[in-house]
């Protein structure tokens, strides 16, 4: 047996080194049962926390449109851009990764690598790449390299009404204008989906856990703006406000007969596309419907139209004019060029922008003396039926009430009130005024001032916008006609660079505000221009609104600043926009 | 009957190089059956992953099946060519193989690496990359099993100078190329595997064993010790949960898929893992989305495929005609098993990530074609097994001249020795 011995260990070993195969592949059932079977809840719950994942399916936002003559075209749409992202942990080679990067992309091949060292799963590393660009990125193939789609508003019209429409921010909220006023129904509802997904966030079909809840996208909105007057309105307030050495300023064209707004400019603006790059936030804000100012004398047609109204003076009602009203220990006193002391109309008093005309009408309010009465009841008229002090309601973010002062609380009423006849100590927006003067000039009905034509759903359903009255019997038809014969009548005295025809009626209102001063009382030497007035046939059709803030040109800042400005835009309507024309 | 067979056997007196006359027979069947089971079971996995392949990596999933079809195929090309090559011509074609393995292994040392796996391990031609190792372990087994049947003959197994230090060189120099120079470790340790089975099975006595094995440990030890990123690797291995965002990474998401397969699986279609989270899911991580597929039931059956399989290659070893096929098909058995051990260990955690695939299942061309040739090498040494297992210290080899069934003494019978029919 001894020649075979070698051989007798040596398969004898065989076995015992198969046994100890075997026996690690017992100790590996063991194991796997631990794992599979004890451990599975574990692991499957860590599977679960890695794989299951829930993402909000962004809805499309709605887009903005706008009149264009006849046809109504989108002035704010969509853009499908691209962020891109890197994970760092499937990166193999960060440098070949970085240089894929810099050649599609562009930018700086050290920041990139420094994405791609944060010990994270998700690094972005470009935003707003177009399609092409990421395509050509995603063509290298990379593993750990990735693009999310994302929505971004363009502006086919530049910066056109960029303070109405506003901008939608980098979380997809609407800020300022329609955008933020809007921003519900322009959003939608965003989808949800809850799904079990690849590693880059890919939900896998296989799933039965999968919820799925589609996006509703938002509303398309159409608004009341006309592009063609907007464009203009914003070219002539420029020039306006170039002539007048004015740095800022308004515009506001209003339809008299339902309160849509036309045209509603600021100057300066800025470009919705580059918001990020602006850095005053002051330019964001529509200062015709957030910035309440005292208003001036574009508010005395509105006393007149509540003393004819409350039938405490008639049309041809006359008093005589001392130039200088004492109200307990302050004056009120006329302009310069008030025609001397004398008798005088209430078309005069509109005409020749009489102080104590107006504080004469607040006293007839009160049986002929400033009281309590009189107060009240110029405070019904200002707040009840032309609505100041309260919001207009327009599809617009932080509009601004103005202020109305109580006719009953507080210290100099009398001089308070006599001020507020004539657009002092109270405040009010020029979107306020135009629809004030919208709705004593229409026959008395005051329409919430509106820019949203209508909305249209996804799915087509169109919803318009009836136009919503706001107060009834603001006035008479007949004080409607008589303040606007009146109104024409302060035209027709003007002096305009270029006379209207007198196929239309055109008439309107100066006013040169004194500008609070933040330290008490009034500033010196600074006024604010406005002018609010009509275009029309045999009724006003058009309400226009214009504010010049600060014009630095010698002489009224109504009648030098905001007139001829008015003027042109009148002009403008009448030229481009068929304004009707009389019929007697 | 045995009677008669051993006192034949002991009359023969064949010599110690166990140089038999053994008559070509029906080769292991079984052994061709499992093999094949186990590449379609691999296919199926590569199969099912592919859609997952295909959206991870940007590619065509089809070509996955496509070039795993193709591997297999050569593979079994290969097979059929190993399982008709006499076992003694590897050892006339000794001398030109080892030329080949080292010109190989170098080869791969100065072509420049690729960017994907920035190691200097593979040598590619077209769509195709080859891992030198798996020739330089082939060429090792039968290096090594005709150093030891000589060594046998001449009772030198025992020398320190004739046997133990070039076994020790040779160790030494594998190790600095393949576990230095390539940084494949998993490899290193296969070959490590292989050279102390072999040498273990061919008799050397066992207090040399343990001594030697002793000396191995401490350079594994110390080898392990003096770099960092080994010793991150060995620390990653001890407490992967804690470092699952960098590198215990890929551990942990083997963790996962293996703990969340559960008793049934997820089902074959339904891997989640692969979807990018593990790492390598085609390759070396294939058995943990297995194992997620198909659940503790699904894995049990798999490693008993494998344990069969092994049984099929250790049952051919025992039987072997000679002292060479018994040595060389023992190193193919320690090849697959330790692979196969050290694939799985690191996918449950059990051992340390080794970049190393699993025999058969893997997707891979050069692992596929080796594993099959060599398996085709035990199936041709299955042809020529005697009839009984060596039980008891002694092997029958009475049958090699007693065996035919028809009474036809010799006829077709064989002397691998000289590899040729009489």
């Amino acid at each position: 047996m001894k020649p075979f011995s070698v051989q007798s260990v040596s398969v004898r070993r065989i076995h015992v080194w198969y046994a100890l195969i075997v026996l690690v592949f017992a100790v590996f059932v063991v194991r796997l049962f631990y794992l599979q079977i004890i451990r599975h809840d574990h692991y499957k719950a860590a599977a679960q926390s890695d794989q299951y994942k829930e993402y909000e399916i962004p809805a499309s936002r709605g887009v903005i449109k706008a009149h264009d003559g006849e046809r109504v075209i989108p002035i704010v749409l969509n853009q499908e851009l691209f962020t891109v992202y890197v994970d760092p942990q499937l990166i193999k080679d960060k440098a070949k990764a970085a240089d894929a990067l810099v050649k599609t992309l562009g930018g700086d091949k050290a920041a990139y690598e420094a994405a791609m060292q944060q010990d994270s799963r998700y690094e972005v590393v470009a935003k707003k790449v177009t399609r092409e660009q990421k395509e050509a990125l995603l063509n290298h193939k990379l593993p750990g390299i990735g693009a999310q789609s994302q929505e971004y508003r363009t502006y086919p019209q530049g910066s056109l009404a960029a303070q109405v429409l506003g901008f939608v921010d980098d979380s997809g909220t609407g800020r300022y204008g329609i955008e933020q006023a809007l921003n519900k129904k322009l959003a939608g509802k965003p989808g949800e989906l809850k799904a079990v997904t690849d590693i880059n966030g890919v939900p896998l079909a296989a799933s039965e856990d999968n919820i799925r809840r589609p996006a509703i996208p938002g509303k398309d909105v159409i608004l009341t703006i006309d592009i063609g007057m907007q464009k203009q309105a914003e070219q002539l307030l420029k020039q306006g406000l170039e002539r007048a050495r004015s740095d800022s300023g308004s515009v506001v064209i209003l339809d008299a007969k339902n309160g849509a707004v036309k045209a509603m400019a600021n100057y300066p603006t800025y470009d919705p596309a580059a918001y990020q790059q602006v850095e005053n936030a002051d330019l964001f804000v529509n200062n015709a419907v957030a910035g309440a100012l005292e208003v001036g004398s574009v508010m005395k047609p509105i006393t007149a139209a509540a003393a004819l109204d409350m039938k405490v003076v008639r049309p041809d009602s006359t008093f005589y004019d001392a130039r200088q009203i004492k109200i307990d220990d302050a004056t009120v006193r006329n302009i310069e060029e008030d025609g001397g002391a004398g008798t005088k109309s209430i078309a005069d008093i509109l005409n020749l922008s009489l102080n104590t005309g107006a504080t004469w009408l607040l006293m007839q309010m009160g049986g002929g003396e400033l009281n309590r009465q009189g107060r009240e009841a110029w405070y019904n008229y200002m707040t009840n039926h032309f609505r100041f002090g309260k919001e207009t309601g327009i599809e617009q973010g932080y509009e601004s009430p103005g202020t109305v002062p109580s006719p009953t609380e507080g210290y100099g009423l009398n001089i308070t009130y006599a001020n507020t006849s004539f657009g002092q100590a109270m405040t009010a927006t020029m979107l306020q005024m135009a629809a004030a003067y919208a709705a004593v000039l229409n026959g008395g009905t005051y329409y919430q001032p509106h820019l949203v034509e209508a909305t249209i759903s996804s799915d087509g359903t169109r919803e318009d916008t009836k136009p919503k009255v706001l107060a009834k019997n603001v006035v008479s038809p007949e004080v409607s006609k008589q303040i606007q014969g009146m109104l024409e009548y302060v035209v027709d005295k003007h002096h305009f660079a270029r006379q209207f025809s007198d196929a239309y009626s055109v008439g309107g209102k100066t006013g040169t505000a004194q500008i609070a001063s933040p330290s008490g009382g009034y500033l010196e030497n600074e006024y604010n221009g406005t002018y609010v007035g009509f275009v029309g046939g045999d009724s006003a059709e058009y309400i226009i609104a214009v504010l010049v803030n600060k014009p630095k040109i010698p002489g009224y800042a109504g009648s030098r600043a905001a007139q001829p400005l008015f003027g042109d835009i009148a002009h403008m309507l009448i030229d481009n926009f068929n304004v009707t024309t009389k019929t007697r | 009957m045995r009677a008669l067979e051993q006192r034949r056997a002991q009359t023969a007196r064949p010599s110690r190089s166990s140089v038999a006359l053994v008559r070509r027979h029906k080769p292991d069947y079984v052994l061709l059956v499992l093999t094949l089971i186990l590449l379609a079971v691999g296919l199926i996995v590569v199969y099912s992953i592919s859609p997952a392949l295909a959206v991870e990596k940007g590619v065509n999933g089809g070509q996955y099946v496509t070039r795993q079809l193709i591997g297999i195929g050569l593979g079994l090309g290969l097979f059929a060519v190993a399982s008709r090559i006499p076992i003694h011509v590897w050892r006339r074609v000794l001398t030109p193989m080892l030329v080949v393995a080292c010109l190989a292994t170098l080869l791969t040392l100065l072509l420049p690496v690729n960017e994907e796996y920035p190691a200097h391990r593979w040598i590619r031609f077209g769509g195709f990359s080859f891992q030198s190792v798996e020739l330089l372990k082939f060429t090792l087994i039968v290096w090594l099993a005709n150093f030891l049947v000589y060594r046998i003959e001449k009772n030198l197994l025992d020398s320190f100078q004739k046997t133990w230090r070039p076994l020790l060189l040779v160790l030494a120099a594998i190790g600095i190329v393949v576990a230095g120079l390539q940084s494949d470790l998993g490899s290193a340790a296969v070959i490590a595997a292989i050279m102390v089975a072999m040498v273990f099975v061919s008799g050397v006595p066992l207090k040399r064993v343990l001594m030697v094995g002793g000396i191995v440990l401490i350079g594994v030890v110390l080898f392990i010790a003096t770099s960092d990123y080994r010793r991150d690797r060995l620390a990653t291995f001890m407490n992967p949960e804690a470092n699952c965002l960098s590198t215990g990474y890929q551990a942990c998401q083997a963790l996962i898929a293996v703990g969340s397969g559960g008793m049934a699986g997820l089902g074959l279609g339904n891997s989640v893992q692969a979807y990018g989270y593990l790492p390598e899911a085609e390759n070396d991580s294939i058995f943990a989305i297995y194992a997620e597929k198909f659940g503790f039931i699904g894995v049990t059956v798999l490693l008993g495929l494998f344990i069969a399989l092994f049984s099929r290659i250790k049952q051919t070893a025992d039987r072997a005609p000679d002292e060479f096929s018994r040595l060389v098909v023992v190193g193919i058995l320690v090849w697959l098993s330790t692979q196969a051990i050290i694939n799985i260990g690191a996918m449950i955690g059990l051992l340390p990530l080794k970049g190393i695939t699993l025999p058969l299942i893997s997707y891979g061309g050069s692992s596929v074609l080796m594993v099959l040739a060599v398996l085709g090498v035990v199936f041709h040494v299955s042809r020529y097994t005697t009839s009984q297992t060596a039980r008891n210290g002694y092997i029958n080899r009475g049958d090699s001249y007693d065996n035919s069934r028809n009474g036809r003494r010799f006829r077709g019978a064989y002397n691998p020795a000289f590899g040729s029919r009489r």
